[in-house]
């Protein structure tokens, strides 16, 4: 009887995760299999195959025969966006990886008076809504007479990705042995030996979880970036908002597939990385 | 001695060094702009949208009530702004606990294999574009989206609903976002439960009612709690969900913020705004850790 209603219940939660999964992945799934789909008016309505969309984005004029895939973008803008996103996120999320594990030393392996205050510091940018965040850079920067453009973003986005990178780094050096560092000392390795050979070596595979998933988050970057890009720079994300405000067009659709592949590919190899049992 | 002293001395050099980059930008480029935002609240708002620099209280009056005489009129319409922002963000949070509180039991009882698979696969979406994201539900949405075709494609409707931009879009947009924000602490707290107070709970004759309200939901409200939190803060200010699915129907104060900036350009009265949404992250972080205080201190368990 009672062995049952377990097996019920048990039964019923395996459904409900597979439904969770389902919630979560499935609006992505429609998006890649509408990417593909010729009716340009109603998304839902299957009326064949086609690559017109993805062909536009980077062509501009219009595909022979398909007035609908007439795309007003020009290839070069797109390229121009998608390069200034590249060396917004590559700078940012690089100087946020040394930025982050050298904090995440300093509170791992060191005894100081305010470290409690760098731990509570070091959330904040995560608790402060972004809005917040992209208003009060705005404000400075401008009062203080600094242009907004590609440094100011890549500016605001080291601020929030150091962060993230300190918090990923930290659970690593927690797991961490520390017999082998104090060996190395006992050996007479200076601290920066003892860092490069022993430490960094074993903190590897979060550092370079961190710093692409510092690079996915940098790219997709919306709110902050909204305030403090200017009139100048524009990035990818930026790009796709002010399109989306324009109508929805195919061509959105297959450019948003062709990020959110490579982000979900990056952010894996980040996740995976970060996951890895030291 | 003397080689101790300059050990010590080496290793408080380093550490400055490593604390150096971080202080320095969240020094200047966090602590500083935040500061400024406070100042800025309290300042005059100048005639092409600049600032002048003197006392000026206004700015809160005109959302909380004490507005400059007839010159600047007190519109309740802010805060009742404020107020569908809040019931927003509350729902967010209510709807995104409801669908990953469950969630969290199935991933708790898979194989350790199957668990790491799954894992990553709720954290993965986090880290897909936010506006992309967005599209989907709006492609999913909108009169010919795919929800209405399925609809009418199985005869429940005739005429397309009018689903998008409506406060309803808005939730749902919000509570797809923010579920791997709520599940992650959940699990967390879930997957350290201890099993045997629940079959405790049971072989003493609790009703399995009893033993989800008197012992499992307890151990595992801390995750709950923080869930609701990471949730909370993003969802209240938000602008980009409420701007893409609400249109012009649904207001959020992130909407308002956002139109102060870069568009009326009163700077003032947006920081105004944004200290607004600060002040309720503050009550409910003050909140939160005095609760947490009173049950480490309350319950010696």
């Amino acid at each position: 009887m009672k062995n049952k209603r377990q097996m019920l219940w048990s039964a019923l939660l395996k459904g409900y995760g597979v439904l969770f999964l389902v919630f979560l992945y499935l609006p992505l799934g429609l998006i890649v299999a509408f990417s593909f789909n010729a009716n340009p008016i109603n998304v839902a309505e299957w009326t064949g195959f086609t690559l017109d969309w993805y062909a536009t984005i980077f062509q501009g004029a219009s595909v022979e025969g398909n007035f609908d895939a007439a795309f007003t973008e020009s290839p070069e803008r797109i390229f121009d966006v998608i390069r200034t996103s590249f060396v917004v996120a590559l700078s940012a999320a690089s100087a946020a990886t040394v930025i982050g594990t050298a904090t995440a030393l300093a509170l791992a392996r060191h005894k100081f008076f305010g470290k409690r205050f760098y731990q509570a510091l070091l959330l904040l940018p995560m608790l402060v809504p972004d809005i917040v965040l992209g208003i009060a850079l705005l404000i400075f920067f401008v009062g203080v007479g600094i242009e907004l453009g590609l440094m100011t973003i890549i500016i605001g986005h080291v601020t929030f990705l150091s962060s993230y990178v300190f918090v990923v780094v930290s659970a690593r050096l927690a797991g961490m042995d520390t017999t082998l560092e104090q060996a190395s000392a006992d050996l007479g390795a200076g601290p920066l030996t003892t860092f490069r050979r022993v430490t960094l070596p074993q903190i590897m595979p979060g550092v370079v979880g961190g710093f692409l998933l510092a690079f996915i988050i940098s790219l997709d970057d919306v709110v902050i970036t909204y305030f403090i890009a200017g009139v100048g720079s524009q990035t990818l994300p930026l790009f796709i908002l002010a399109m989306m405000r324009r109508g929805l067009r195919p061509q959105i659709t297959a450019l948003a597939v062709l990020i959110l592949l490579f982000s979900l590919i990056v952010a894996s190899i980040g996740l995976i990385l970060r996951n890895r049992k030291p | 001695m003397a080689g101790d002293r300059f050990m010590a001395a080496r290793k408080r050099n380093a550490l400055l060094l490593l604390l150096a980059p971080i202080s320095i930008i969240l020094g200047i480029f966090f602590l500083i702009p935040l500061g400024i935002v406070v100042v800025y609240s309290f300042l005059e708002p100048g005639l092409y949208g600049g600032v002048e620099w003197t006392w000026y209280p206004y700015n809160y009056g005109r959302i909380l009530g004490w507005p400059l005489n007839d010159y600047e009129e007190f519109d309740p319409i802010y805060l009742k702004i404020f107020a569908t922002s809040l019931k927003y963000a509350l729902m967010t949070v209510v709807f995104s606990l409801l669908i990953c509180y469950p969630a969290a039991f199935w991933v708790s009882r898979r194989s350790e294999r199957w668990k790491g698979f799954v894992l990553f696969l709720i954290t993965l979406p986090f880290f897909a574009s936010l506006l992309i994201r967005i599209y989907a539900w709006l492609l999913l949405l909108r009169p010919t989206g795919f929800v209405n075709t399925a609809l009418e494609a199985a005869g429940i409707i005739s005429q397309p609903l009018d689903l998008l931009f409506s406060g309803t879009a808005v939730v749902l947009g919000m509570v797809y976002i923010f579920t791997p924000f709520m599940f992650l602490p959940i699990y967390a707290n879930v997957e350290k439960l201890d099993f045997s107070l629940v079959r405790a709970s049971q072989d003493l004759g609790a009703s399995p009612i009893q033993t989800f309200l008197r012992v499992i939901l307890p151990l595992t409200a801390p995750g709950m709690v923080a869930g609701s939190i990471i949730v909370f803060i993003p969802a209240l200010g938000n602008f980009i969900v409420p701007s893409l699915l609400g249109g012009a129907k649904v207001q959020m104060t992130g909407n308002l913020i956002e139109r102060s900036f870069l568009q009326s350009r009163d700077w003032p009265f947006g920081s105004a705004l944004a200290l607004l949404i600060m002040a309720s992250v503050v009550v409910v972080l003050m909140i939160q850790t005095v609760k947490a205080g009173r049950a480490k201190g309350g319950r010696p368990a």
